[in-house]
Parts: structure tokens; sequence; C-alpha cells
């Protein structure tokens, strides 16, 4: 163990600008791979608040009898996915108009309301996408006594699109930092190694193991890879606190998550120092 | 009771990248205890048999053993085990240049898992006995010739290995310490253990339990 150390020591201090370069370079991917993370669930949290106000409005045609409201409301509420149905009669649409207008427009028409009547759904959010909604939206239309139904349709869809957008801009984006990553380890592992060819062929002659020749080397790249992702969090969580938003809160992954990803990126270090080093160890 | 073998070669035949034969017929065997100087003039094939003893090549036909172990491709395990009990000294035994001398010394020590303490006591004794004390934290590149070699025997010594192979041993070395490295053979002979000296010139020394071979044409003789 002893000889371990004193070997990943020696690869440091002989090698302090590829070591430093490698750790900077990969910490500089992962940073970027890190703001991406932390962009994407600061912006699902903003969208599913953003969802979470979505309600879809059913409006009744004029002929529809008061008596069979109640077991109109009864069946859209024992659709899947809706949470709640609130009916809004002539009266309440009224004075929604009023508040949102800032002036009654009906004065005069008491009794010739021409506003309809409606329900006002809202749904569970695991049901708010494009496609169930537009199947609840269908199914609802077929009902004989429903004029039609309203909701923010193309919003939805747009954003939706948005959000797939954004998840294969991560991962095509992931895919790139991981390889960037892995190519820069192997790199700088690789060069440290060639320096050191002939000593490997001469432990070798004495009988030293792949694993004793390999370790050191595999130490390095998991130190290297498991620090270039926390200095890539240290540099973020301070950025965080020095910058707030009014209009949102910025997000950022659990610790778990993060420790997670450290963990990752060290195994990527190990893989890339044995990639490094492997060629030698034929 | 039959003695120990420590090295058998039967029936060797190796031919060399280009096709051409670099050993043929070769049967050698060297029990516990003996030693065996192959002597043959330069390009006979002697580094060839120290690689194919360290499993740095294998032969085409016929069996190499150390050790009770038999030195084939893929036998990863085999070789690292020879390799362990075999002190190598000169020819392809160079010292690893990226560690100091007492490091170098105490590698096969480092590779046996030996405890810190015995490693510190044997490097010590080791330095003493080839007068290296004052070179132990010095790289190789910066030692003499002599100092490599020293450096080397120290080496192949400090975990007692059973088997020394030692190349060339007095080539290039002044008379004194000409004289100190045969006077070292004979204690090494006399510890019991082995030695293969390879050599394009006959030792002037008589060794205990010795016997001379010659390399000609891809065999012994």
């Amino acid at each position: 163990m002893a000889h371990i150390f004193r070997e990943l020591s020696r690869n440091l201090s002989r090698n302090p600008g590829t070591a430093l370069g490698s750790l900077l370079s990969l910490t500089l991917l992962f940073m970027l791979f890190e703001l991406y993370w932390v962009t994407a669930i600061t912006s699902a949290r903003f969208y599913s608040h953003l969802l979470s106000d979505l309600t879809m409005e059913v409006f009744l045609t004029e002929e529809t009898a008061d008596s069979t409201l109640t077991s109109l409301q009864t069946t859209i509420a024992s659709m899947d996915g809706v949470k709640s149905v609130d009916y809004i009669s002539k009266q309440q649409a009224r004075a929604e108009l009023s508040r949102l207008v800032g002036v009654d427009l009906l004065i005069g028409y008491d009794s010739l309301n021409p506003l309809p009547r409606s329900f006002i759904l809202t749904f569970s959010p695991e049901y708010l996408t494009a496609t169930i909604m537009a199947d609840i939206e269908g199914e609802i239309e077929r009902m004989p006594v429903v004029s039609h139904v309203s909701y923010s349709k193309h919003w939805l869809e747009k954003t939706e699109s948005a959000r797939a957008l954004i998840l294969k801009i991560g991962m095509v984006l992931g895919a790139v930092i991981l390889l960037a990553a892995w190519m820069s380890l192997v790199n700088s592992i690789r060069l440290m190694t060639r320096a050191r060819a002939v000593g490997f062929s001469q432990m070798r002659l004495l009988g030293a193991g792949k694993l004793f020749l390999a370790l050191p080397f595999l130490v390095e790249g998991f130190l290297i890879g498991g620090l270039s992702a926390g200095v890539g969090w240290l540099l973020i969580f301070y950025g965080k606190q020095r910058i707030a938003f009014t209009q949102f809160e910025i997000v950022v992954p659990t610790l778990q998550e993060i420790s997670i990803f450290c963990g990752a990126a060290a195994l990527l270090g190990i893989i890339s120092g044995y990639l490094g080093i492997r060629r030698l160890l034929r | 009771m039959a003695e120990k073998v420590v090295a058998e070669l039967n029936n060797v035949y190796l031919e060399s990248d280009r096709g051409a034969q670099v050993l043929q017929d070769l049967n050698f065997k060297l029990h516990a205890g003996h030693s065996a100087v192959i002597t043959g003039p330069a390009g006979s094939g002697k580094t060839t048999l120290v690689e194919l003893l360290v499993g740095l090549r294998f032969a085409q036909s016929g069996s190499v053993e150390l050790f009770g172990e038999y030195l084939k491709t893929g036998s990863a395990r085999s070789i690292r085990y020879v390799r362990r009990r075999i002190g190598g000294v000169g020819g392809i035994f160079a010292l690893i240049p990226s560690i100091s001398v007492a490091e170098n010394i105490m590698m096969p020590l480092v590779l046996a898992g030996e405890r810190r303490k015995v490693r510190q006591e044997r490097l010590l004794k080791m330095l003493s006995e080839f007068s290296l004390l004052k070179c132990a934290g010095e790289y190789p590149s910066s030692l003499t010739r002599v100092e490599i070699t020293l450096v080397q025997f120290a080496r192949a010594s400090i975990a007692h290995q059973p088997l020394m192979i030692i190349d060339e041993p007095l080539a290039g070395l002044d008379r004194e310490t000409y004289q100190r490295i045969t006077d070292y053979l004979v204690t090494v002979s006399l510890s019991g253990r082995s030695m293969i000296i390879l050599s394009s010139e006959i030792l002037s020394q008589q060794l205990p339990n010795m016997d001379y071979y010659q390399l000609m044409n891809g065999a012994l003789s």
C-alpha cells in the first residue's frame, strides 16, 4: 500500500503539468455537465410549477338541463386523471368576467346572460401531457351536452417539444463530455506511463503482477476523476450563493445524487487509468 | 533422497523472429545448491537462454521448467512465481530508472509483501555489504557502471532468491571489484543458492559445485 501511494505521489510530482492539466480540463468538462444538470432540473421544477396551474374548461350547451349537471359532473370526475371538477354557473361566469375586465359588461342583460355554463377540471400531475390531455379532450367532446372544450393545448405541446429537445441536447452533451473526459484522462495517464515504460518491464521481470503496476495509475484516475467532479460542484455552489433570481429558485441535485455523480466520475477515472496503462500490461 | 531440481530444459528449440535457428535440442538441468557457468561467443544465444529462463520468450518445442513450474505462453502466474525466485544481474536485468537505489534493492521484498521492518533491516545489510550506503538515495542514472553492478547484486540477494542468473558479471569491472564479485560468487555458492552465470569468457576462479557448459550452435555441451 505504501508503495502504491509512493508511486502515485511520484507520478503526480514528476508530471505535475500533466496531472494539473487533466484535473483542470476535467473540472471544466464536468462543470459544463453539472451546469446543464442544474439548468435542466431548475427548468423542470419551473415547468411543473406552471403545469400545475393547467386547467381544462368544459363548456355546456344552452339546452343542457340543470337536472343532468350532477350526473355529468360525476361522470367527468370519474375519468382517469381528473383530480377535481368545479361547476361554474352563468352567474359565476359573469362575476369572473367582471373580475377580469374590471367592469360588468352584462348590466341590463340579467335574464339574457349569454355566458355558457361550464366545468373547470384539474388533473393529477402525471396526466398533464399533450397526448393524455388530447385523449381526455376527445372523450369529453363526444358527450352530447358539451359544446366545446378549452385548455392551453398549443402551449402544452410546445413546452413538451422544448423539454424533449433539452433532453436530447443533454444526452448528446453527456456523451460528448464523457468521451472528452475519458480521452483526456486516458491520454494524460498514457503520457505518464510512457515515461516509465522501462521501469515497468523491469518490475515485471522482478515478478510484479499487473495489479501491482496498474494500481497507482488506477488510484490516480480515481482521484483526478472524483476531484474534478467535486471541484466542479463546489464552484457551482459558490456561484449559486452569489446569484439569486427573483422569478425562480435555482435547484441543485441532492447530496446523494452529487455523491453518485462524483463516484461515477471517479469510476470513469479508474476505467481511463486502466485504458491508459493497458498496453504496457500486455 | 533425490536432489531438488531448480531448472530443467528439455529438447528446447527456438527460432528468432526472422526464422533463424537460435537454440536447438538444448538440454540443461540444474540442481539446488549447484551452479552452472555457460560460456559462448557473442550471438551464441546466451541472452536468449536467459529470456527463456525468466519467461520473456517461449520455446517453440521442448519444455522449460523452473522450480517445478512449466514456463509457457499464458502461464502468467507461473512466470510471476518463477521471476520472484530469481535474482538477476547484468544483461536484461537493468535497474528501474524512476526509483532510488534503495528502492531498487528493496523491490523484491516489496513484491514479496515483506514487512517494512524486515525490508529496512535487509536493505541496510545489503547497502553495507556492497558499500552502497553513500548512494542509497541516488537514482540509477547518476551511478557508475560498477555501482550499477553492485546494486544489481544487492537486489538479487536481498530476498534470498534461490536462483541467481548473472549475465556477463565481470565485463567492464576494475580489478578490485572483479575480485570482490568473484569472492561474493563463492560466498553465494557456499550458501546453497544456485547460480547460472553466462559469460563470454571463462571465470578465473573456480566456484564450488560448479559445472561448466559451452553454448555452441544453439546447444549446450
